[in-house]
């Protein structure tokens, strides 16, 4: 049996994470992998005009946000989410696209960086947040 | 002999007689101060009418102008017989003596075309009617002959001289003054509202009939002031002399009609002469008709519409607003309409007789109309094939991003997560590993349906009767596949068999909530025959939605046809006719 403290500890370490996607196979393997490399996956949303309210009820601190959405470009997601939370908020892209199609709109989004689907690891992730 | 000749010898016998018998009795009347002045004008103003009537009757015996022209004559004729010594003659004469004047003014407002087109005219018509008949008998009625006039006869419908006909009798002429005020300016505002043309046949009608008329409310106005009997008397004469010029201003008028008609034509038939571009027989036709707002629509019978000269669909009946229609034909056959001003309407005649005069330049802009109109089609259906396939491949893309592609970036996440397991939990590498294998199968079947869409590789591999079976498998609504050709068609032609049976299965799926649909495919004489037909709830309709329209356009391509049968609640029938040498 783990000490109680550790276990604090531990959970003190872990990232929470919301992923929002609107594809339910690639959300439930980006959570099977980010939960088995330590994160706390708080939530799933399959939209993006819901995220400004799913991050301010879940404080999530990373947010994994696909830049192809149903409703809004994933850019414009990420526009409003730095305007509400500031910062502090880590925004990872993703898409199925290749970087090099979305290199100059990723580098002015103001998110932490992007992480092509076919490349998503937990450790590319670890890379791009603090 | 037919009957209408034998209608008009018949009525130019009465005419002839009452005309006699009217210059007999006025020649005799004790009570006729002008006796000869009078019997020559009423005369000449009967037996005018009456022959001019006749002519105009033979010439145009499906009007009314020539009737009505008659009738004013022998309205005139029976006014005559009011100088009759005889009372009953005299009593009778004397309750149609002002009829003349109801009949001349229905003349006048019913020309050239002899009916009352607007509700005025009609409203006119009847007030002048009911006074000079209705109105008239009443004053008749409580009028003593003999008042006035020592040598008149006595009047033998006398009920008794009473102040009633002197109060009907103001009334009658003020009605009278009142209506004949309105007719001459409703004939000027007809006169100056016409095209050229038509004020020039108006010109010498207007100008008689309005002296007339004017004349006739002076002799009114005098006899209502009760001045002299020796002007009204003046006045009479004057009124007659200018009535008995009224059926020449008629013929000058119908005359003048049929020349400038025929000067229309003839300038018409010179400027064709001249050739030209493009819009020349509308500018011709224009110039001809004195119409500069003039259309031209050319009738294609593939379409079953008009076109404009470049092709594009115009709307003719109804014409659009403020504008009417008249349609043309060469040798039977449909071949243009002539879109014109509604001042054109009443000369619908001269419009026909200019578009039969152009009937063979006609014909061919028509030909040259239709053929911009095919190309015109020809150009929105390629450019309806490349938005076709610019949004399949859309589609394509987003089905290939949205489905098999999710499916093999999360193969590819679960994948590096079995590498990394399978050393130290080689439990959790298997379910995922089985996890893996689900997403392949369903990336797979989606891969699968996909390519189906763009190409059915059954058909290509085993022809129609298979891939048609494929189709009716997968259909939610039972489907029985009547024939299939036993011969493999054209890959081209099969293709589009194919699409037309799958958007129809689709379609009958969707929407028709129909219990069974029958396909049938079969090559006869040249073209392959398709038709899908369901015992749905019917109403589709061609226009709605792209699915149809991307059919149409594809069996366009390859000169075939489409056609759509869907009457609310009696199923659908789609069929496709596509040549197959």
């Amino acid at each position: 049996m783990e000490p109680i403290a550790a276990l604090r500890d531990n959970q003190a370490m872990r990232k929470t994470v919301l992923i929002v996607d609107d594809h339910p196979s690639f959300r439930a393997s980006a959570r099977r992998m980010l939960e088995a490399d330590g994160y706390d996956v708080v939530g799933e949303l399959d939209n993006g005009d819901g995220a400004v309210a799913a991050v301010e009820k879940l404080n999530p601190e990373v947010v994994l946000l696909d830049v192809r959405l149903p409703d809004i470009d994933g850019f414009e997601v990420t526009r409003r989410l730095l305007d509400a939370n500031g910062a502090s908020l880590q925004i990872v892209l993703v898409s199925s696209h290749d970087f090099t199609d979305l290199d100059e709109a990723v580098g002015a989004s103001g998110a932490r960086g992007f992480v092509a689907k076919s490349e998503l690891s937990a450790e590319a992730i670890s890379l791009l947040i603090r | 002999m037919t009957a209408p000749r034998r209608t008009l010898i018949g009525v130019a016998g009465l005419a002839f007689l009452m005309g006699i018998a009217a210059f007999v009795v006025m020649i005799n009347g004790e009570h006729n101060v002008h006796r000869g002045a009078f019997a020559g004008l009423f005369l000449a103003t009967g037996w005018g009418f009456v022959g001019v009537g006749l002519w105009v009757w033979k010439q145009r015996p499906a009007g009314n102008i020539g009737p009505l022209m008659v009738a004013v004559g022998l309205s005139g004729l029976l006014k005559g017989l009011v100088f009759s010594n005889d009372s009953v003659v005299f009593a009778i004469a004397s309750v149609g003596e002002v009829l003349i004047y109801a009949v001349l003014i229905q003349l006048l407002l019913s020309f050239p075309s002899g009916r009352l087109e607007t509700r005025l005219d009609r409203l006119l018509v009847t007030i002048a009617y009911v006074n000079t008949t209705v109105v008239q008998l009443g004053v008749f009625l409580f009028t003593d002959s003999k008042a006035g006039c020592t040598r008149c006869p006595s009047n033998p419908l006398l009920i008794g001289h009473s102040e009633a006909a002197k109060v009907l009798e103001a009334a009658q002429l003020d009605i009278s003054i009142a209506l004949l005020g309105a007719v001459v300016a409703v004939l000027y505002r007809r006169w100056r509202s016409g095209t050229p043309g038509r004020a020039r046949v108006f010109a010498p009608i207007v100008a008689v009939g309005g002296l007339t008329f004017l004349l006739l409310m002076a002799a009114l106005v005098v006899e209502q002031a009760g001045l002299s009997s020796d002007i009204s008397d003046a006045q009479t004469l004057a009124l007659f002399a200018s009535i008995a010029c009224l059926p020449f201003a008629f013929l000058v008028g119908l005359l003048r009609s049929r020349f400038s008609e025929a000067d229309a034509i003839s300038e018409l038939l010179a400027q064709l002469g001249e050739g030209g571009g493009r819009g020349a027989l509308r500018d011709a036709l224009a110039d001809a008709l004195g119409d500069p707002t003039l259309e031209l629509a050319y009738w294609v019978p593939d379409q079953d519409a008009y076109v404009d000269a470049d092709g594009q669909a115009v709307r003719v009946d109804p014409a659009p607003a403020g504008k009417v229609s008249t349609t043309i034909e060469h040798e039977g056959e449909r071949i243009a309409a002539i879109v014109h001003s509604p001042g054109l309407a009443e000369e619908r005649e001269l419009v026909q007789t200019a578009g039969a005069a152009a009937g063979l330049t006609l014909r061919n802009e028509r030909l040259d109309a239709e053929l911009r109109a095919k190309v015109a089609e020809l150009q929105a259906s390629r450019s309806r094939i490349v938005q076709a396939g610019y949004e399949q491949r859309r589609r394509l893309e987003r089905d290939l991003h949205d489905g098999a592609q999710q499916r093999l970036m999360a193969l590819g996440i679960d994948l590096r997560m079995v590498r990394e397991r399978i050393e130290h939990n080689p439990q959790g590498a298997a379910e995922l590993l089985d996890e893996s294998l689900h997403e392949l199968n369903e990336a797979t079947a989606e891969l699968r349906e996909l390519a189906r869409g763009i190409h059915p590789a059954v058909l290509t591999n085993r022809g129609l009767h298979a891939a048609l079976k494929g189709l009716a498998s997968r259909s939610p609504v039972p489907v029985e596949l009547l024939q299939t050709p036993a011969d493999r068609l054209p890959p081209s032609v099969e293709s589009a068999v194919y699409f037309v049976v799958a958007e129809a299965l689709t379609n009958a799926a969707r929407y028709s909530r129909a219990q069974t649909v029958t396909v049938g495919v079969v090559r006869d004489n040249g073209h392959v025959d398709v038709e899908v037909r369901d015992d749905g709830v019917g109403g589709a309709d061609a226009d709605q939605g792209s699915g149809l329209r991307g059919l149409q356009d594809r069996v366009a391509a390859l000169d075939g046809r489409l056609e759509l049968t869907s009457p609310q609640g009696l199923g659908t029938i789609l069929r496709a006719t596509i040549p197959c040498a």
